[in-house]
Protein backbone atom coordinates (compact mmCIF):
# COMPACT_ATOMS: atom_id res chain seq x y z
CA UNK A 1 0.00 0.00 0.00
CA UNK A 2 1.43 3.47 -1.05
CA UNK A 3 2.84 5.25 2.04
CA UNK A 4 2.30 8.80 3.62
CA UNK A 5 5.94 9.19 3.37
CA UNK A 6 6.73 8.33 0.10
CA UNK A 7 9.60 10.65 -0.49
CA UNK A 8 10.32 12.28 2.21
CA UNK A 9 12.36 10.04 5.04
CA UNK A 10 12.11 12.74 8.20
CA UNK A 11 12.49 15.99 8.83
CA UNK A 12 14.37 17.81 11.50
CA UNK A 13 14.90 21.27 13.16
CA UNK A 14 18.62 22.64 14.19
CA UNK A 15 19.01 25.36 16.82
CA UNK A 16 21.92 27.16 17.68
CA UNK A 17 22.70 28.74 20.69
CA UNK A 18 26.00 29.80 22.60
CA UNK A 19 26.90 31.03 26.13
CA UNK A 20 27.66 34.78 26.12
CA UNK A 21 30.40 34.51 28.65
CA UNK A 22 32.49 31.40 26.63
CA UNK A 23 33.92 32.17 24.02
CA UNK A 24 33.20 30.36 20.60
CA UNK A 25 35.04 27.08 19.20
CA UNK A 26 37.85 28.90 17.41
CA UNK A 27 38.84 30.38 20.55
CA UNK A 28 38.13 28.10 23.45
CA UNK A 29 40.12 25.97 25.74
CA UNK A 30 38.85 22.25 27.13
CA UNK A 31 38.62 23.88 30.22
CA UNK A 32 35.80 25.82 28.38
CA UNK A 33 34.88 22.98 26.81
CA UNK A 34 34.25 21.05 30.06
CA UNK A 35 32.11 23.94 31.46
CA UNK A 36 30.24 24.13 28.55
CA UNK A 37 29.12 20.69 28.51
CA UNK A 38 28.78 20.81 32.27
CA UNK A 39 26.35 23.58 32.64
CA UNK A 40 23.89 21.62 29.92
CA UNK A 41 24.56 18.57 32.24
CA UNK A 42 23.07 20.39 35.59
CA UNK A 43 20.25 21.10 33.38
CA UNK A 44 18.85 17.90 32.59
CA UNK A 45 19.53 16.25 35.68
CA UNK A 46 16.62 18.07 37.09
CA UNK A 47 14.85 17.56 33.71
CA UNK A 48 11.93 14.73 33.67
CA UNK A 49 12.99 13.71 30.04
CA UNK A 50 15.57 11.15 30.20
CA UNK A 51 18.92 11.76 28.14
CA UNK A 52 21.99 9.27 27.24
CA UNK A 53 25.40 10.95 27.19
CA UNK A 54 27.81 10.26 24.68
CA UNK A 55 31.51 12.30 25.57
CA UNK A 56 32.92 11.89 22.09
CA UNK A 57 36.11 11.32 23.83
CA UNK A 58 34.94 8.72 25.80
CA UNK A 59 33.31 6.66 23.09
CA UNK A 60 34.91 4.56 20.45
CA UNK A 61 35.20 5.99 16.46
CA UNK A 62 32.98 3.07 15.48
CA UNK A 63 30.63 3.91 18.09
CA UNK A 64 30.61 7.71 16.79
CA UNK A 65 30.53 6.68 12.90
CA UNK A 66 27.68 5.02 13.40
CA UNK A 67 25.66 7.86 15.53
CA UNK A 68 26.31 10.51 11.97
CA UNK A 69 25.00 7.26 10.04
CA UNK A 70 22.06 7.16 12.08
CA UNK A 71 21.87 11.04 11.44
CA UNK A 72 21.98 11.81 15.12
CA UNK A 73 25.26 13.74 15.21
CA UNK A 74 26.85 15.50 12.50
CA UNK A 75 30.41 14.72 11.06
CA UNK A 76 31.25 17.65 12.44
CA UNK A 77 30.39 17.17 15.91
CA UNK A 78 32.34 13.39 15.11
CA UNK A 79 35.29 15.44 14.52
CA UNK A 80 35.46 17.18 17.56
CA UNK A 81 36.25 14.00 19.31
CA UNK A 82 38.67 16.00 22.39
CA UNK A 83 35.48 18.10 23.54
CA UNK A 84 31.97 17.46 21.99
CA UNK A 85 29.17 15.74 23.51
CA UNK A 86 26.17 14.54 21.93
CA UNK A 87 22.65 14.13 24.45
CA UNK A 88 20.82 12.49 23.33
CA UNK A 89 16.52 11.67 24.41
CA UNK A 90 15.82 8.16 24.95
CA UNK A 91 12.96 8.06 22.43
CA UNK A 92 15.78 10.07 19.69
CA UNK A 93 13.52 12.50 18.89
CA UNK A 94 15.51 15.06 20.07
CA UNK A 95 19.67 15.50 20.27
CA UNK A 96 21.47 17.61 21.44
CA UNK A 97 25.29 18.71 20.37
CA UNK A 98 27.45 20.06 22.66
CA UNK A 99 30.62 22.17 21.14
CA UNK A 100 29.61 21.57 17.83
CA UNK A 101 30.37 24.56 15.88
CA UNK A 102 28.32 26.61 18.71
CA UNK A 103 28.38 26.01 22.05
CA UNK A 104 24.98 24.34 21.70
CA UNK A 105 23.15 22.65 19.04
CA UNK A 106 19.47 21.68 19.72
CA UNK A 107 17.46 19.09 16.97
CA UNK A 108 14.37 17.95 16.70
CA UNK A 109 13.54 15.14 14.47
CA UNK A 110 10.58 13.63 12.90
CA UNK A 111 9.84 10.83 10.57
CA UNK A 112 8.37 12.43 7.26
CA UNK A 113 7.09 15.52 6.00
CA UNK A 114 6.25 17.67 9.57
CA UNK A 115 8.78 20.12 10.15
CA UNK A 116 6.25 22.22 12.85
CA UNK A 117 6.35 18.94 15.28
CA UNK A 118 10.30 18.62 14.81
CA UNK A 119 10.65 22.22 15.94
CA UNK A 120 7.78 22.03 18.93
CA UNK A 121 10.35 19.15 19.96
CA UNK A 122 13.36 21.01 19.43
CA UNK A 123 11.51 24.64 21.35
CA UNK A 124 10.05 22.29 23.87
CA UNK A 125 13.89 21.12 24.95
CA UNK A 126 15.21 24.96 24.22
CA UNK A 127 12.64 26.03 26.98
CA UNK A 128 13.79 24.17 29.26
CA UNK A 129 17.38 24.48 28.98
CA UNK A 130 16.94 28.53 28.87
CA UNK A 131 14.66 28.40 32.02
CA UNK A 132 18.41 27.93 33.71
CA UNK A 133 20.69 29.23 31.20
CA UNK A 134 20.59 32.21 29.17
CA UNK A 135 21.96 32.94 25.56
CA UNK A 136 24.08 34.76 23.86
CA UNK A 137 21.11 37.42 21.88
CA UNK A 138 21.18 40.56 20.71
CA UNK A 139 17.88 42.92 20.53
CA UNK A 140 19.44 43.40 16.45
CA UNK A 141 21.07 40.34 15.78
CA UNK A 142 18.87 37.98 17.31
CA UNK A 143 20.84 34.25 18.94
CA UNK A 144 24.87 34.89 18.52
CA UNK A 145 26.32 31.91 16.60
CA UNK A 146 29.86 31.21 15.97
CA UNK A 147 29.05 31.75 11.94
CA UNK A 148 27.57 34.52 10.92
CA UNK A 149 25.45 31.91 8.49
CA UNK A 150 23.54 30.71 11.07
CA UNK A 151 23.07 34.43 12.96
CA UNK A 152 19.46 35.51 14.23
CA UNK A 153 16.75 32.73 14.50
CA UNK A 154 19.59 30.04 14.46
CA UNK A 155 17.53 27.80 12.90
CA UNK A 156 18.28 25.23 10.02
CA UNK A 157 15.12 23.45 9.44
CA UNK A 158 15.54 20.62 6.86
CA UNK A 159 13.77 17.26 5.07
CA UNK A 160 15.87 14.46 4.26
CA UNK A 161 14.27 13.77 0.38
CA UNK A 162 14.24 10.13 -2.06
CA UNK A 163 14.68 11.56 -5.03
CA UNK A 164 15.92 8.67 -7.55
CA UNK A 165 13.69 9.76 -10.70
CA UNK A 166 14.46 13.30 -10.68
CA UNK A 167 18.13 12.60 -10.36
CA UNK A 168 17.63 10.15 -13.26
CA UNK A 169 16.17 12.24 -15.84
CA UNK A 170 18.57 15.03 -15.07
CA UNK A 171 16.49 17.72 -13.27
CA UNK A 172 17.90 18.22 -9.66
CA UNK A 173 19.50 21.36 -11.46
CA UNK A 174 16.20 22.74 -12.16
CA UNK A 175 15.02 21.82 -8.64
CA UNK A 176 18.29 23.40 -7.03
CA UNK A 177 17.41 26.45 -8.69
CA UNK A 178 13.78 26.06 -7.29
CA UNK A 179 15.35 26.33 -3.97
CA UNK A 180 17.91 28.56 -4.31
CA UNK A 181 14.83 31.36 -5.65
CA UNK A 182 12.95 31.12 -2.43
CA UNK A 183 16.35 31.38 0.04
CA UNK A 184 16.72 27.42 0.74
CA UNK A 185 19.36 25.39 -0.48
CA UNK A 186 20.27 21.29 -1.34
CA UNK A 187 23.04 19.38 -0.21
CA UNK A 188 23.60 15.78 0.05
CA UNK A 189 22.90 13.43 2.80
CA UNK A 190 25.33 14.60 5.38
CA UNK A 191 24.97 18.60 4.68
CA UNK A 192 27.48 20.71 3.40
CA UNK A 193 29.94 19.23 0.99
CA UNK A 194 28.49 15.73 1.09
CA UNK A 195 27.15 13.25 -1.39
CA UNK A 196 23.68 12.51 -2.50
CA UNK A 197 24.18 8.62 -1.64
CA UNK A 198 21.18 6.60 -2.74
CA UNK A 199 19.92 9.80 -4.39
CA UNK A 200 18.99 10.94 -0.42
CA UNK A 201 19.15 14.94 -0.02
CA UNK A 202 18.79 17.38 2.23
CA UNK A 203 16.53 20.46 1.66
CA UNK A 204 17.28 23.57 4.06
CA UNK A 205 16.97 27.38 4.83
CA UNK A 206 19.89 29.02 4.07
CA UNK A 207 18.99 32.37 5.46
CA UNK A 208 18.46 32.57 9.60
CA UNK A 209 17.74 36.55 10.16
CA UNK A 210 14.96 38.51 9.00
CA UNK A 211 12.48 35.66 9.39
CA UNK A 212 10.37 34.07 11.83
CA UNK A 213 11.03 30.30 12.60
CA UNK A 214 7.20 30.26 11.82
CA UNK A 215 8.26 31.75 8.24
CA UNK A 216 11.31 29.50 7.91
CA UNK A 217 9.34 26.18 8.36
CA UNK A 218 6.68 27.09 6.42
CA UNK A 219 9.26 28.28 3.06
CA UNK A 220 10.97 24.68 3.57
CA UNK A 221 7.76 22.42 3.49
CA UNK A 222 6.58 24.41 1.01
CA UNK A 223 9.17 23.79 -1.30
CA UNK A 224 9.13 20.35 -0.22
CA UNK A 225 5.88 19.69 -1.17
CA UNK A 226 6.76 20.99 -4.68
CA UNK A 227 9.58 18.70 -4.84
CA UNK A 228 7.39 15.73 -3.56
CA UNK A 229 4.77 16.24 -6.13
CA UNK A 230 7.56 16.40 -9.30
CA UNK A 231 9.21 13.27 -8.19
CA UNK A 232 6.03 11.62 -8.01
CA UNK A 233 4.60 12.79 -11.33
CA UNK A 234 8.40 11.60 -12.31
CA UNK A 235 7.79 8.17 -11.17
CA UNK A 236 4.03 7.65 -12.43
CA UNK A 237 5.43 8.77 -16.10
CA UNK A 238 8.40 6.97 -15.65
CA UNK A 239 6.03 3.97 -15.01
CA UNK A 240 3.53 4.55 -17.58
CA UNK A 241 6.35 4.91 -20.08
CA UNK A 242 7.56 1.77 -20.37
CA UNK A 243 6.15 -0.16 -17.40
CA UNK A 244 8.06 -3.53 -17.93
CA UNK A 245 11.58 -1.95 -18.50
CA UNK A 246 10.31 0.10 -14.83
CA UNK A 247 9.04 -2.64 -13.08
CA UNK A 248 12.34 -4.86 -14.23
CA UNK A 249 14.85 -2.44 -12.55
CA UNK A 250 13.24 -2.36 -9.95
CA UNK A 251 12.22 -6.59 -9.23
CA UNK A 252 16.48 -6.67 -10.28
CA UNK A 253 16.88 -5.06 -7.25
CA UNK A 254 14.59 -6.59 -4.46
CA UNK A 255 16.18 -9.62 -6.38
CA UNK A 256 19.74 -9.03 -5.44
CA UNK A 257 19.10 -7.70 -2.44
CA UNK A 258 17.49 -10.95 -1.18
CA UNK A 259 19.39 -13.31 -2.86
CA UNK A 260 23.36 -11.93 -3.09
CA UNK A 261 25.79 -13.06 -0.67
CA UNK A 262 27.97 -9.69 -0.66
CA UNK A 263 27.51 -6.07 -1.42
CA UNK A 264 29.55 -3.13 -1.56
CA UNK A 265 27.68 0.42 0.18
CA UNK A 266 27.82 1.78 -3.44
CA UNK A 267 26.00 -1.04 -4.81
CA UNK A 268 23.44 -1.05 -1.84
CA UNK A 269 22.80 2.27 -2.11
CA UNK A 270 21.61 1.76 -6.25
CA UNK A 271 19.52 -0.97 -5.06
CA UNK A 272 18.20 0.65 -1.64
CA UNK A 273 17.10 3.18 -4.10
CA UNK A 274 15.18 1.23 -6.14
CA UNK A 275 13.85 -1.22 -3.05
CA UNK A 276 12.13 2.10 -1.63
CA UNK A 277 10.70 3.51 -5.01
CA UNK A 278 9.02 -0.20 -5.22
CA UNK A 279 7.56 0.26 -1.81
CA UNK A 280 6.17 3.94 -1.87
CA UNK A 281 4.24 2.75 -5.03
CA UNK A 282 3.20 0.02 -3.39
CA UNK A 283 4.88 -2.34 -5.68
CA UNK A 284 6.16 -4.54 -2.97
CA UNK A 285 4.96 -5.45 0.57
CA UNK A 286 8.14 -3.79 2.64
CA UNK A 287 6.76 -1.14 4.80
CA UNK A 288 8.92 2.40 4.42
CA UNK A 289 9.98 2.22 7.85
CA UNK A 290 11.98 -1.04 6.69
CA UNK A 291 13.81 0.60 3.81
CA UNK A 292 14.66 3.41 5.98
CA UNK A 293 15.72 0.92 9.00
CA UNK A 294 18.08 -0.73 6.04
CA UNK A 295 19.45 2.69 4.96
CA UNK A 296 21.24 2.86 8.36
CA UNK A 297 21.68 -0.64 9.56
CA UNK A 298 23.86 -1.53 5.91
CA UNK A 299 26.29 1.00 6.70
CA UNK A 300 30.22 0.49 7.58
CA UNK A 301 30.11 0.87 11.37
CA UNK A 302 26.66 -0.18 12.25
CA UNK A 303 27.95 -3.24 10.66
CA UNK A 304 31.41 -3.16 12.31
CA UNK A 305 29.20 -2.19 15.74
CA UNK A 306 26.94 -4.74 15.76
CA UNK A 307 30.21 -7.53 14.87
CA UNK A 308 32.20 -6.20 18.11
CA UNK A 309 35.43 -7.11 16.33
CA UNK A 310 37.52 -5.41 13.17
CA UNK A 311 36.41 -7.05 10.03
CA UNK A 312 38.26 -6.77 6.62
CA UNK A 313 36.14 -4.85 3.58
CA UNK A 314 35.06 -8.30 2.29
CA UNK A 315 33.57 -9.58 5.44
CA UNK A 316 31.84 -6.27 5.79
CA UNK A 317 30.51 -6.95 2.35
CA UNK A 318 29.17 -10.31 3.19
CA UNK A 319 27.21 -8.88 6.34
CA UNK A 320 25.79 -6.43 4.79
CA UNK A 321 24.60 -9.12 2.93
CA UNK A 322 23.18 -11.62 5.33
CA UNK A 323 21.51 -8.24 7.22
CA UNK A 324 19.73 -7.42 3.94
CA UNK A 325 18.34 -10.71 3.02
CA UNK A 326 17.50 -11.70 6.89
CA UNK A 327 15.50 -8.35 6.80
CA UNK A 328 13.47 -8.37 3.75
CA UNK A 329 13.65 -12.58 3.79
CA UNK A 330 9.55 -12.30 5.16
CA UNK A 331 8.24 -10.01 2.36
CA UNK A 332 9.25 -12.09 -0.69
CA UNK B 1 39.99 39.36 -15.96
CA UNK B 2 41.51 37.08 -13.02
CA UNK B 3 39.63 35.32 -10.77
CA UNK B 4 38.24 37.60 -7.89
CA UNK B 5 38.84 34.91 -4.85
CA UNK B 6 42.02 33.40 -5.58
CA UNK B 7 43.42 36.39 -8.42
CA UNK B 8 45.62 34.07 -10.23
CA UNK B 9 43.71 32.58 -12.73
CA UNK B 10 41.44 33.78 -15.16
CA UNK B 11 38.12 34.07 -14.18
CA UNK B 12 35.40 31.64 -16.42
CA UNK B 13 32.57 31.71 -14.63
CA UNK B 14 30.05 34.25 -13.68
CA UNK B 15 28.15 33.64 -10.33
CA UNK B 16 25.00 35.77 -9.40
CA UNK B 17 23.50 35.23 -6.04
CA UNK B 18 20.37 36.85 -5.26
CA UNK B 19 19.41 37.17 -1.35
CA UNK B 20 16.78 38.74 -0.13
CA UNK B 21 16.91 40.98 -3.08
CA UNK B 22 20.21 41.60 -3.07
CA UNK B 23 22.05 40.90 -6.35
CA UNK B 24 25.79 39.68 -6.50
CA UNK B 25 27.25 39.46 -9.36
CA UNK B 26 31.45 37.56 -8.61
CA UNK B 27 33.74 36.73 -11.56
CA UNK B 28 35.67 33.06 -10.87
CA UNK B 29 37.91 30.45 -11.89
CA UNK B 30 36.71 27.32 -12.42
CA UNK B 31 38.97 25.77 -8.86
CA UNK B 32 36.95 28.72 -7.15
CA UNK B 33 33.57 27.54 -8.76
CA UNK B 34 34.18 24.27 -7.25
CA UNK B 35 34.15 25.79 -3.88
CA UNK B 36 30.88 27.48 -4.20
CA UNK B 37 29.52 23.81 -6.00
CA UNK B 38 30.12 22.11 -3.07
CA UNK B 39 28.02 24.20 -0.69
CA UNK B 40 31.26 25.28 1.73
CA UNK B 41 29.17 27.85 3.44
CA UNK B 42 31.77 29.14 6.02
CA UNK B 43 34.03 29.89 2.55
CA UNK B 44 31.57 31.28 0.87
CA UNK B 45 31.11 33.85 3.18
CA UNK B 46 34.86 34.14 4.10
CA UNK B 47 34.83 34.90 0.23
CA UNK B 48 32.14 37.34 0.23
CA UNK B 49 33.27 39.11 2.96
CA UNK B 50 37.40 39.16 1.69
CA UNK B 51 35.97 40.82 -1.30
CA UNK B 52 33.88 43.34 0.41
CA UNK B 53 36.75 44.14 2.89
CA UNK B 54 39.44 44.23 0.72
CA UNK B 55 38.80 47.90 0.07
CA UNK B 56 39.33 49.38 3.36
CA UNK B 57 42.51 49.46 4.86
CA UNK B 58 41.42 50.09 8.85
CA UNK B 59 43.87 47.97 10.27
CA UNK B 60 43.82 45.17 12.24
CA UNK B 61 41.04 45.46 14.92
CA UNK B 62 40.85 42.54 17.58
CA UNK B 63 37.57 41.94 20.00
CA UNK B 64 38.83 43.02 23.39
CA UNK B 65 36.99 40.01 24.58
CA UNK B 66 38.61 36.75 23.18
CA UNK B 67 41.65 38.52 20.75
CA UNK B 68 40.22 37.31 17.35
CA UNK B 69 41.27 39.92 14.77
CA UNK B 70 39.48 41.03 12.13
CA UNK B 71 41.32 39.66 9.44
CA UNK B 72 41.52 36.22 11.59
CA UNK B 73 37.44 36.85 11.15
CA UNK B 74 38.08 37.36 7.10
CA UNK B 75 40.28 34.36 6.76
CA UNK B 76 37.82 31.82 8.81
CA UNK B 77 34.19 33.65 8.54
CA UNK B 78 34.27 32.12 12.22
CA UNK B 79 33.77 34.73 15.28
CA UNK B 80 35.37 34.52 18.13
CA UNK B 81 32.56 34.78 21.02
CA UNK B 82 29.26 36.65 21.55
CA UNK B 83 31.19 39.86 22.04
CA UNK B 84 32.98 40.06 18.53
CA UNK B 85 29.65 40.96 16.97
CA UNK B 86 29.81 44.55 18.98
CA UNK B 87 33.51 44.68 17.96
CA UNK B 88 33.29 44.17 14.60
CA UNK B 89 29.29 45.41 14.05
CA UNK B 90 30.85 48.05 11.22
CA UNK B 91 31.83 45.33 9.10
CA UNK B 92 28.84 42.65 10.08
CA UNK B 93 26.56 44.98 8.32
CA UNK B 94 26.91 44.69 5.29
CA UNK B 95 28.04 40.92 5.36
CA UNK B 96 24.71 40.48 7.08
CA UNK B 97 22.78 42.41 4.76
CA UNK B 98 24.48 40.16 1.73
CA UNK B 99 23.82 36.78 3.08
CA UNK B 100 21.31 37.22 5.00
CA UNK B 101 19.09 40.30 3.49
CA UNK B 102 17.63 41.58 6.22
CA UNK B 103 19.27 43.02 9.56
CA UNK B 104 16.49 42.65 12.24
CA UNK B 105 15.74 39.36 13.94
CA UNK B 106 12.28 38.59 13.90
CA UNK B 107 12.43 34.98 15.80
CA UNK B 108 11.99 33.49 18.92
CA UNK B 109 13.72 35.73 21.96
CA UNK B 110 14.94 34.68 25.49
CA UNK B 111 11.76 34.71 28.15
CA UNK B 112 12.21 38.01 29.89
CA UNK B 113 9.89 39.85 32.04
CA UNK B 114 8.24 42.96 31.66
CA UNK B 115 11.13 44.46 35.00
CA UNK B 116 13.87 42.67 32.75
CA UNK B 117 12.75 44.56 29.24
CA UNK B 118 12.54 47.84 31.71
CA UNK B 119 16.00 46.96 32.64
CA UNK B 120 17.24 46.59 29.33
CA UNK B 121 16.15 49.42 27.57
CA UNK B 122 17.09 51.53 30.66
CA UNK B 123 20.66 50.43 30.04
CA UNK B 124 20.96 51.65 26.36
CA UNK B 125 19.69 54.81 27.05
CA UNK B 126 21.94 54.99 30.05
CA UNK B 127 24.79 53.96 27.89
CA UNK B 128 23.80 56.37 24.99
CA UNK B 129 23.56 59.34 27.61
CA UNK B 130 27.28 58.36 28.81
CA UNK B 131 28.84 58.05 25.00
CA UNK B 132 27.24 61.53 24.65
CA UNK B 133 28.83 62.78 27.89
CA UNK B 134 31.85 61.41 26.51
CA UNK B 135 31.36 63.34 23.78
CA UNK B 136 31.07 66.66 24.75
CA UNK B 137 33.83 66.08 27.72
CA UNK B 138 31.76 66.02 30.74
CA UNK B 139 33.83 63.45 32.40
CA UNK B 140 32.29 63.60 35.40
CA UNK B 141 28.51 63.43 34.75
CA UNK B 142 29.99 60.12 32.12
CA UNK B 143 31.54 58.57 35.29
CA UNK B 144 28.15 58.97 36.90
CA UNK B 145 26.66 57.41 34.12
CA UNK B 146 28.48 54.54 34.19
CA UNK B 147 28.09 53.64 38.24
CA UNK B 148 24.59 53.69 37.57
CA UNK B 149 25.02 51.43 33.91
CA UNK B 150 26.91 49.10 36.02
CA UNK B 151 24.48 48.84 38.58
CA UNK B 152 21.92 47.96 36.02
CA UNK B 153 24.29 45.78 34.55
CA UNK B 154 24.35 43.97 37.85
CA UNK B 155 20.05 43.82 38.15
CA UNK B 156 20.35 46.77 40.86
CA UNK B 157 17.25 48.68 39.71
CA UNK B 158 17.27 50.53 43.00
CA UNK B 159 20.95 51.36 43.13
CA UNK B 160 20.79 52.85 40.03
CA UNK B 161 17.30 54.76 40.74
CA UNK B 162 19.84 56.35 43.66
CA UNK B 163 22.66 56.99 41.34
CA UNK B 164 20.33 58.37 38.77
CA UNK B 165 19.19 61.18 41.56
CA UNK B 166 22.39 62.10 42.55
CA UNK B 167 22.96 62.70 38.60
CA UNK B 168 19.58 65.26 38.76
CA UNK B 169 20.92 66.92 41.49
CA UNK B 170 24.27 67.30 40.56
CA UNK B 171 22.33 68.40 36.79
Amino acid sequence: MPSEHPIVLYSRVRLARNFSDVPFRSRMTHRHADECIERVLQVLRDEKDVYHYFPMRGIRETQRQKMVEAHLISPDLFKADDRGAALVRDDEKVVLMVNEEDHLRIQGFVTGLDLPAAAQAAYEAEDALERKLSFAFDETWGYLTACPTNTGTGMRASVMLHLPMLTLLKQMGKVTQLAAKLGLTIRGMYGEGSEALGHVYQLSNQVTLGRTENELVEAVTAVATQIEEMEKNCREKACEKDPLAFEDQLERSMGLMCFARKMSIKEFFVHWSNLRIASAMGKNSVPLSVCDLLLKRAQRSHILFESGRELTEKEIDARRSDMIRSTLSIYH
Amino acid sequence: MLCEECNLRPAEVTVTTVIGGEKTVRHLCRVCMKKYQNGDMAQLMAAILSSMTRKSEDGDMACPDCGMTLSQFRKTGVLGCARCYQAFKEELKPLFARIQGRAQHAGRRPPTSPEELERIRKMEEVRKKMEDAVAAEEFEMAAKYRDELKALQNGKPQAAAQIKEENSDAQ
